[in-house]
């Protein structure tokens, strides 16, 4: 469709009234499926009879000032919004020429821990605490709030909401790819049959595609699910830590497209699974990691599942620790990058590592990895006690604490950065997802969103 | 009364206040309108007439529609505009007659392209805003599937399209041209409109239609071609397939239709070509015609057990051929070509794998199987082969080139592998490499150490032990010998005959036991001289002569005066040397006084009396046989040109029968002690055991150097029973208990 004539030529755009100048290879950076690419081949193509002459003038009846801000766009391929463009104009404007993903990929730049900068803090409306924050692959997030999921896409806009069917309360949600949500849902007592459960949504539109169920001896059975999992290493598998009514706990296993369930992980004496409330898949091993911590339950308890042979490969638990360290637990623990250690974080916000090539070691904890404790006074006065959590990301470790985000880096984790957004209140649920950084605030119902700027030219 | 006033009046109104609405009233008309404009613009773009089109403002006018919540409806009426359209473009292409079908398709698919490209440029904000969230088919999508609903799979153009093509391709297979562009074009259009419509609208018939022409010119072939021309004519007909593929069809097809035609051409009638009388392998194979057996392995190869049916019937061939030749009395007649026709067969099809058959290691196997199987079918195998190195190895000088002579070695060691019974041929080896050392005759001592270091990597230390004790012995009796010249004066041998002495270790060699003759005195006095020497330097050892394993030279004076020197073996010169002092002597008088036994005798005297040119002798009567009373005296008219003169001896290379009985005895023998170490090293390790798992251990442990009988076994343990070395179970009499 490019025709090589178009690439020398000057053009004249009539944008709004003002009348713009640029070259159809500027234009055509914008590339192919973009308005201004098409037009201007179409347009092309058929006046070419009419026209003739390089000085054909082109009118386009949209807001000039966005516009100067894209052109710009494509001549540098930078993104400067000058104070007088409000952000959701220019993106309805990007989205009129189809230049939206070209924005999106201008305005977040890569991911880097030490480099984020606090760029947006959305409140909340929901009534209740939000339990759980999760970042999209595009950009976007979703908050879970007591009986709903509420999603945004990666310009902030809210998107209708994702609702369990029954507005069972919702326990965790996950992200299946950009446009499914999955969402892991409580069964309330006194309800008959289908309450609670896992189900995959719509991100779009908050339309529900299928629930996942369980069955036991083929009698389907509600259940009460817990943390989520994917694997998107190609297994294309959903798991969810499930508490069924009659002492069926364990791991449930789901085909990802087809909703069907795949395997059920009964739960062996001694280990705790049903319960647990958080599961990480582990690519390079193809395992499972299974962690039910204090204070859901007296004790923690860390498990790697290989689902290829139903065994637990690793495991360790806290049980029968000597009484003096007994108010010392590991409250969240994270797989590091390697696939080598399990760093896990006690409540008062020491880091320790657990070795995952042996099973006999206990946790090493870091001697001075006390963290800042700056805005730590205030979440001791708030009633809710936020427990610290756990993520890693690009080889970086990070961990909230209070309300602020601790970043680590390195191979021995020195902290090279802290983040300390809005007065929302303590930290209770952190993501890191599309180039972005999600954090939950307890009290306000506030989400600040930390990005990476395009770096420094010079 | 008070009433009120203006009682049953109008009843005063409470003043009601409208609220404020200020509805935004979209215009009632706004969707037919912005449809009209579309409606008019896609009328023009598929009458070719866009260039009046203001793609901004049919853009907008998109955008505009599904800003107000009208995309349901625009893509509605999108799709019934784009069937009406396509309705059109069908009763043009039905009304197309005959070739130009295809090419009016064709125009009209380019026309719906170009068409579609434009009409998804101005409903893009569409494409990105309502297909994804409402999970419809993107514009341009959605425009092929019209496309493939109204026009490819209508009933008119269904059946006609699939017809046409499938009649260009068979006219293309009969050596018509055919617009393969054109075809291009349309199987592309197939393949645009998604890999289902060109899977069931054109191969799925052209894979039919394929194998129903392609069983029957296979059907019309096989009863008129030779095998090789009926693998050529495939072989083209798979290459003309696959660049069909390459100019106009998808490539997965190329996979289906080649097993199509291996299917129809081969598979079907594997048996039969590879069968095929006077044209089929085996005729291939003998005639060695290396291109159709590429030919052969290549086709085959794509056809399931085409490859095993091939090896199969070569390895059967290779068997039948080396069974006739190994059993054919003729050729046992001269062992040395016997061995040469085996290394020729085995290069023969070496070379035919090697060329033919790449290489296919399961060929090799085949191969080796084969040889393995019929050279064993001959019990003299062993003794052949040995018998060929010899030959070899003696005749050294004349073959001159010593790589040449490595590599025949190599070659044999090749048959060798093969031979199941490797101890008989050691014993023969050990025998004909004796007669070669001690006669002088082997031809280069690095080919004969080459040779025993392959005997030695092929089958270990053991096996080559006493042949290489055999070269030491040859070495250390040089020094000997020198030692005794050395240390004995010299006016006390001063007129004996020079003697060179071979002290063979009893038991490396294949020593037989002999009557000593009776040597003449000069010999006897100085042998005893060296005894004396040999036993004064060596303590506790004894001494046999073997006097049918030397040899002498002896000057010779005859009648006429001519001189010679005579190379003669000791027999010969012990009767030689009887002349000096009678002139005639009859055989009986030869045989007291010498001693030599008769048969050994007699082909000594025949060897010096009837060779022709090389008569010492003269026999009287002049006949072949030999009798007691036969009377022999010195040829006085001897002559030759040579000086030296050797004197052969009469000697079957081969060995008679009785030897045959005699060597296969004491192979026998040999094996019953290595049969029963064999026996005991298992028993020792496994304490106890049942009789089938020892015969099965033994067996394997003893393979590589023979394959040994089970009856022999049975008796060998029976032996060891009896000297308590092993003791049967009491309760399980098929139990053996091994007694410490």
């Amino acid at each position: 469709m490019c025709t090589p004539a178009a690439g020398r030529g000057r053009v004249h755009l009539n944008v709004g009234g003002r009348v713009f100048e640029t070259t159809a290879a500027t234009l055509a950076c914008a590339g192919r499926d973009t308005m201004l690419d098409t037009s201007w081949n179409a347009s092309h193509d058929d006046a070419a009879g009419g026209g003739g002459g390089a000085a054909a003038e082109y009118f386009i009846d949209r807001d000039p000032a966005c516009f100067a801000v894209l052109l710009d766009l494509l001549r540098t391929g930078g993104l400067h919004v000058p104070p007088g463009v409000p952000e959701a104009t220019l993106y309805r404007e990007a989205l009129y020429y189809g230049l939206l993903d070209r924005v999106r990929a201008a305005r977040l730049g890569d991911f880097d821990g030490d480099r984020l900068r606090l760029s947006a803090s959305v409140p909340g409306r929901a009534p209740g605490d939000g339990t759980a924050v999760r970042a999209a692959p595009d950009g976007g997030c979703c908050v879970a709030h007591g009986g709903a999921v509420r999603v945004y896409n990666w310009m902030l806009d809210e998107r209708r909401p994702v609702y369990y069917p029954g507005h069972a309360p919702v326990n965790d949600a996950a992200y299946l790819d950009a446009a499914t949500l999955l969402v892991a849902a409580r069964e309330r007592p006194g309800r008959r049959g289908d309450d609670g459960g896992v189900a995959a949504f719509s991100a779009l539109t908050g339309g529900l595609r299928h629930r996942f169920r369980v069955a036991h001896d083929r009698q389907p059975r509600s259940f009460t699910a817990g943390a989520l999992a994917v694997d998107d290493g190609g297994g294309c598998r959903v798991f969810a830590s499930c508490k069924g009514r009659f002492n069926e706990y364990g791991i449930g296993v789901w085909d990802a497209n087809t909703g069907e369930q795949a395997d059920f992980f009964y739960e062996p004496p001694g280990c705790a699974l049903g319960d647990a409330d958080r599961l990480q898949w582990l690519d390079g091993t193809s395992t499972l990691m299974v962690t039910t911590m204090f204070p859901r339950t007296d004790s923690s308890f860390i498990s790697l599942l290989d689902f290829r042979d139903k065994s637990v490969v690793w495991s360790w638990s806290d049980v029968g620790t000597p009484a003096s360290l007994e108010d010392k637990h590991a409250v969240h623990a994270v797989v590091m990058e390697d696939g080598r250690s399990v760093c896990v974080i006690n409540q008062y916000e020491n880091l320790g590592f657990l070795d995952l090539r042996s099973s006999a070691g206990g946790v090493r904890w870091r001697s001075r990895s006390k963290l800042a404790t700056g805005g730590k006074t205030k979440a001791l006065i708030s009633e809710e006690v936020c427990y610290p959590k756990l993520a890693t990301y690009g080889g970086q470790l990070f961990a909230s604490t209070g309300d602020t985000v601790s970043v680590f880096s390195g191979p021995d984790h020195v902290l090279t950065s802290t983040l300390r957004g809005s007065q929302g209140g303590a930290i209770c649920d952190f993501s890191i997802g599309g180039d972005r950084l999600f954090a939950l605030h307890s009290e306000e119902n506030v989400f600040d969103v930390w990005e990476t700027p395009p770096p420094a030219i010079i | 009364m008070m009433n009120g006033g203006g009682g049953g009046g109008q009843k005063k109104r409470a003043p009601r206040i409208e609220p404020f609405r200020h509805r935004v009233e979209t215009d009632p008309k706004f969707f037919d309108k912005s449809w009209r404009k579309l409606h008019d613009a896609i009328r023009e773009i598929y009458n070719h007439n866009a260039s009046g089109l203001s793609f901004e403002e049919l853009y907008r006018t998109a955008y505009n529609m599904v800003l107000n919540k009208f995309a349901p409806q625009l893509y509605e009426k999108l799709t019934e505009n784009m069937k009406e359209h396509l309705e059109d473009m069908r009763t043009c292409i039905d009304a197309a007659q005959g070739g130009l079908f295809l090419e009016e398709l064709q125009r009209k698919w380019n026309d719906h392209n170009k068409a579609l490209t434009m009409i998804r440029d101005i409903l893009m904000y569409m494409d990105r805003t309502y297909i994804p969230t409402n999970k419809k088919t993107p514009v341009f999508d959605h425009g092929l599937e019209l496309w493939r609903d109204t026009i490819v799979r209508s009933p008119t153009i269904q059946g006609r399209l699939s017809d046409t093509l499938l009649e260009l391709i068979h006219s293309e297979r009969t050596g018509e041209v055919i617009n393969r562009g054109l075809m291009r074009t349309t199987t592309k259009m197939l393949m645009d409109l998604g890999l289902s419509v060109y899977q069931d609208d054109f191969e799925r018939p052209f894979l039919e239609v394929s194998a129903s022409f392609y069983s029957g010119e296979s059907q019309q072939f096989i009863e008129c071609c030779a095998c090789g021309e009926y693998l050529k004519q495939a072989e083209r007909r798979l290459s003309e397939e696959s660049e069909r593929v390459s100019q106009y069809l998808d490539v997965k097809t190329h996979e289906k239709i080649t097993a199509v035609v291996v299917n129809e051409m081969l598979a079907n009638h594997m048996q039969r070509l590879i069968l095929m009388e006077n044209s089929g392998l085996v005729n291939m194979l003998v005639e060695d015609r290396y291109e159709d057996l590429t030919r052969m392995y290549t086709l085959f190869n794509h056809v399931p057990d085409g490859l095993t049916t091939i090896r199969s019937v070569m390895a059967s061939h290779i068997k039948d051929t080396g069974k006739s030749l190994v059993t054919d009395p003729e050729r046992l007649k001269d062992p040395v070509d016997f061995v040469q026709r085996l290394l020729n067969m085995k290069d023969k099809y070496d070379n035919i794998i090697n060329v033919s058959f790449s290489n296919d290691k399961s060929f090799l196997n085949a191969l080796n199987s084969s040889f393995e199987h019929f050279i064993n079918l001959n019990n003299r195998s062993p003794e052949f082969i040995s018998l060929f190195v010899d030959d070899k190895l003696r005749k050294g000088v004349k073959e001159a080139n010593e790589e040449d002579l490595e590599t025949v070695l190599d070659k044999v060691m090749m048959l060798f592998r093969y031979l199941q019974e490797k101890d008989l041929f050691e014993k023969y080896y050990k025998q004909h490499l004796a007669k070669r050392l001690l006669s002088g005759r082997a031809a280069s001592d690095d080919s004969e150490r080459s040779m025993l270091v392959k005997l030695k990597t092929e089958c270990g230390y053991q096996f080559t032990s006493k042949l290489e004790g055999m070269f030491t012995d040859l070495k250390t009796s040089e020094d000997t010998t020198q030692g005794f010249y050395a240390s004995t004066s010299s006016e006390l041998l001063a007129d004996a005959p020079t003697i060179s002495v071979q002290i063979l270790t009893t038991g490396s060699w294949p020593t037989q036991t002999c009557n000593t003759c009776n040597l003449p005195p000069e010999i006897v006095s100085v042998s005893e001289k060296f005894r004396a020497y040999y036993l004064g330097t060596h303590n506790g050892r004894r001494l046999t002569w073997q006097t049918n394993m030397g040899h002498a030279d002896i000057k010779a004076t005859f009648g006429n005066g001519s001189k010679h020197e005579l190379n003669v073996s000791t027999y010969q010169m012990c009767v030689l040397m009887l002349f000096n002092s009678s002139d005639v002597l009859t055989y009986r008088e030869i045989e007291q006084s010498t001693a030599i036994p008769a048969a050994d005798l007699k082909r000594c005297l025949q060897s010096l009396a009837l060779v022709k040119g090389k008569q010492v002798l003269r026999k009287e009567p002049m006949s072949r046989d030999i009798a007691d009373d036969d009377s022999f005296f010195v040829n006085d008219k001897f002559t030759s040109k040579l000086f030296k003169v050797k004197i052969g001896t009469v000697a079957a290379q081969k060995e008679t029968d009785p030897e045959k009985l005699e060597t296969r005895q004491r192979v026998e023998e040999d094996r019953k002690p290595q049969i029963e170490a064999a026996i005991v090293r298992i028993m020792k390790s496994r304490r106890v055991l049942d009789h089938n798992s020892i015969m099965m251990e033994v067996t394997k442990q003893l393979q590589p150097r023979f394959m040994p009988n089970p009856v022999v076994i049975k008796k060998r343990i029976e032996s060891l029973i009896e000297r308590e070395f092993l003791e049967r179970d009491k309760t399980d009499r098929k139990m053996y208990r091994y007694l410490a």
